[in-house]
């Protein structure tokens, strides 16, 4: 048993002088010879930040009667999985320049996007095509809200009556908004 | 005179082997342990890292021993996880007496799992090639919910002859 110890530790010696390297340097400790033995290692990962938006519905707003301004809000489900659980969310739509419009192929029409950061609310912060909203917080513990809070946020979608009355009697107006949301 | 002293020097020669080779009897080791790092975690699904380990558990130098081998984790109680400041990321564990294994038997913290098989002796357990696989695997409900950041822990291993 001495002879191959001492035999082990002039190779590594040797290997050394040689400049290889007989194992990656590692903080992983090895075992004794004995009644037990016992070896420890080192475990790592890393999270990188997430959000997630979920939980969007279509909105309608057919047979809309112009005098009245038309309004639509929804609960979404907006996680993060920052400490902080903050994000943003960013707001395009389909229209000229990524603008918030519908359109019937010949006109234009525009809506307005809000955003709240908690849920069943009717009005919130109005949100600018392409430009990042402030720091929001949310109160999800499930990526699609499975669990825990059902929802975290309101969606409200409105047009004005002024732009109800330029649209034409039955035509029918479409669009796109895109929500993005972003970890903070 | 002489000759009785030269039986009663044999004698005390021959019962000092006896108690050394009985003190060493059992005995375990195990080597070829390797810290595990899971990278960036980006996608949602189960990620598993395994590598072979060797162990040795004889008695008496030529006969082979089987073994139970016990994890014990760096969280609480012992606990299969990492953390990074608040936040907790499980993992699982996994022991298998075959080496280059992806799988095994699930082990949990500080239980000992007995009857894994050894392909060491005594004569061989300094050259013993790997004889054991370790797997360890976070799942992907934990990485779903699991807060962003760089995550640590320790895992100790200890096998001891049955």
């Amino acid at each position: 048993m001495t002879k191959r110890k001492i035999f082990a530790g002039a190779m590594s010696a040797l290997a050394a002088a040689a400049g290889f390297s007989a194992v990656p340097a590692s903080a992983a400790t090895q075992g004794t010879l004995g009644a037990t033995s016992t070896g420890n290692i080192t475990i790592t990962a890393s999270v990188p930040s997430r959000a997630r938006i979920t939980g969007l519905a279509d909105i309608s707003f057919m047979n809309q009667d112009p005098a009245t301004a038309a309004s639509a809000a929804q609960n979404v489900c907006v996680w993060s999985n920052t400490a902080t659980k903050a994000y943003t969310v960013t707001a395009s739509g389909s229209g000229a320049g990524n603008g918030f419009t519908l359109t019937n192929g010949s006109t234009a029409v525009p809506y307005s996007v809000s955003w709240a950061s908690s849920i069943n609310q009717t009005s919130g912060i109005a949100l600018t095509s392409g430009a990042a909203s402030t720091s929001l917080t949310s109160a999800a513990t499930n990526q699609t809200c499975a669990s825990g809070p059902t929802a975290s946020a309101s969606l409200i979608v409105g047009m004005s009556t002024s732009d109800l009355g330029a649209m034409s009697a039955g035509s029918n107006y479409i669009g796109t908004l895109t929500l993005l949301v972003a970890p903070l | 005179m002489i000759l009785w002293k030269s039986l009663i020097g044999l004698t005390a020669i021959a019962l000092t082997c006896g108690l050394e080779t009985d003190a060493t009897a059992q005995s375990a080791r195990i080597s070829g342990l390797e810290d595990v790092d899971f990278g960036t975690l980006v996608t949602l699904s189960d990620q598993s890292r395994s590598q072979s380990v060797a162990v040795c558990s004889y008695k008496n130098n030529p006969q082979r021993l089987p073994y139970a081998v016990t994890a014990l984790g760096s969280g609480t109680n012992g606990a299969f996880s990492l953390a990074s400041g608040p936040g907790t990321l499980n993992y699982e564990v996994q022991w298998s007496d075959s080496p280059a294994q992806t799988n095994g038997i699930a082990l949990q913290p500080g239980v000992p799992r007995s009857g894994q098989n050894n392909a060491a002796t005594g004569f061989t357990c300094s050259q013993q090639a790997d004889t054991a696989s370790l797997t360890l695997t976070i799942r992907a409900t934990e990485l779903a919910t699991a807060y962003a950041g760089s995550y640590s822990g320790s895992l100790q291993v200890t096998v001891a002859p049955q």
